[in-house]
């Protein structure tokens, strides 16, 4: 299953450079694309602004299957307080710039399953695919606008997984 | 040990894709399609005469052909099985509305709805035409020229329909694709262009001509065919002519997997209708959208490899490392 979580999170951070290659984060010295697996990194005070963190949640599993079938939610949450040369007035058409951004990363529905713990990484078998997202109201708090969008990421269990 | 096949299980797909091609409907010939040969296509641009028609929901494949057993000894017991009738319905809604699709999912002819002449009798399925105008010679798929006075009786986003005078023919009319059967003839010299598929929009219009935005389904305009704007489209509860096409379904499984429904011959069984959709499925009596329903008869074909009749193909493209 992390095989899948790993070639998701790649496949969405590889689109997102082309989409948007402006949109990156300065962590831990390295300037990277603005796009981060919250699990992976120390743990946050508070979340990031401009940036897409996915958040793994619920796991489902269908084992009456030739191969099992792993179903893994994946939260996208972003937040923005727009840009300081507006003052924050623009705060509603960043949030919409990455909501656009989402809709323009998850599509085509699927990507290639690698082994990221192998260098360089090795391609396995099956593919890793996934449904629309389900975008949730915007939460305002003060002058931040936040989301998150849903997403579950289905695959395939392979030999030695 | 890295491993070099899976188990696949069933497949599992988002949506189904259709394509439609035209059937000869004098000679009663079906466009051929080869799993063999074609079925690694490119969605998004299929094998030559197929037609796109995007996504469509709800494709169901319903075999009514029956089998009885021959009974023999006492008490009976059956011995052996024949196919009594070989009959399949397909059924299926579109999401796009397109001349094709309309088309399609009509059980009578589809009708283009020409740009009426000044002061024409108001008639249900379009005044009177405004005559059509002759395309010049180096007129191509997607450019058609014409004579300044003809150009400038056209608007960038009209649709153009362009296809040859009626003159009495009867039968079926359309090539390569029949539009209608007309039994006796008619006085309209439009008529064919009132059933052709051959259109497409105007993107620019200049004193020399028309651009189009997409290139014109029967290529190049031959000679003798002319130009005629269109509005829409109108199409009727009734009438005598049954649309028939080859079709060609596929559902795209996650892993590359692919099942293709090849049907050579369907025919449209039911008239127009549409069925609807809530956008918002908590909100059921808010905006909804309108898809049409389509539901065909398949019609059978001699297979050359056995002389057997059948009704429809179904071919499966395992995943690539999958054992099978």
């Amino acid at each position: 299953m992390q095989n899948a979580k790993d070639s998701f999170y790649i496949a969405l951070r590889a689109r997102l450079t082309t989409i948007n290659p402006e949109r990156t984060i300065l962590i831990r010295g390295a300037v990277r694309p603005g796009i981060l697996v919250e699990e992976a990194e120390a743990p946050f005070g508070q979340l990031p602004n401009d940036v897409f963190i996915l958040r793994w949640l619920a796991l489902g599993v269908d084992m009456d299957l030739a191969s099992t079938m792993a179903a893994e939610d994946c939260e996208i949450l972003y937040q923005t307080c727009g840009t300081q040369s507006f003052g924050g007035l623009d705060r509603g058409r960043a949030l919409s710039e990455m909501d656009e951004e989402v809709l323009a990363m998850i599509e085509p529905f699927c990507t290639p399953k690698l082994n990221y713990t192998a260098t360089p990484p090795a391609a396995m078998l099956t593919q890793v695919f996934w449904d629309e997202p389900a975008f949730a109201p915007i939460v305002v708090l003060r002058d931040k606008l936040s989301r998150s969008a849903r997403v579950t990421v289905y695959s395939y269990q392979e030999q030695g997984e | 040990m890295a491993s070099t096949w899976f188990c696949a299980p069933a497949p599992v797909a988002r949506r189904a894709r259709a394509w439609f091609a035209p059937v000869n409907r004098a000679a009663q010939t079906p466009t051929l399609f080869d799993p063999s040969e074609q079925g690694a296509f490119n969605p998004d641009s299929p094998p030559s005469p197929w037609v796109s028609l995007g996504w469509i929901q709800n494709l169901a494949r319903k075999p009514l052909s029956k089998s009885s057993p021959i009974l023999t000894g006492i008490p009976a017991a059956p011995f052996e099985q024949v196919r009594e009738t070989l009959e399949a319905h397909v059924s299926l809604e579109f999401l796009s509305w397109t001349k094709l699709t309309m088309a399609l999912a009509t059980g009578s002819q589809h009708m283009n709805l020409l740009a009426p002449a000044t002061g024409g009798a108001p008639a249900a399925d379009g005044a009177p035409a405004a005559p059509a105008v002759v395309p010049q010679s180096g007129s191509t798929a997607t450019s058609i020229l014409l004579a300044p006075t003809d150009a400038a009786k056209f608007t960038p986003g009209a649709i153009v329909a362009v296809d040859v005078d009626y003159t009495g023919q009867t039968g079926f009319l359309g090539t390569p694709v029949a539009g209608a059967y007309v039994r006796s003839a008619l006085t309209d010299v439009n008529y064919i262009r009132r059933i052709t598929f051959n259109l497409a929009p105007v993107s620019q219009v200049s004193s020399s001509g028309l651009t189009l935005a997409e290139p014109l389904p029967g290529g190049a305009p031959a000679s003798g065919q002319k130009v005629q704007a269109l509005l829409g489209f109108v199409d009727r509860e009734g009438g005598s002519f049954y649309q028939e096409w080859s079709a060609l379904f596929l559902l795209e499984g996650s892993q590359r997997d692919r099942i293709f429904f090849y049907y050579p011959r369907l025919q449209t069984m039911i008239g127009a209708e549409e069925a609807t959709f809530p956008l918002n499925g908590k909100n059921q009596i808010g905006l909804a959208r309108i898809v049409l329903k389509a539901q065909f008869l398949a019609l059978p074909v001699t297979d050359p490899l056995d002389g057997e009749r059948v009704v429809c193909y179904r071919s499966f493209l395992p995943a690539p490392n999958a054992l099978v």
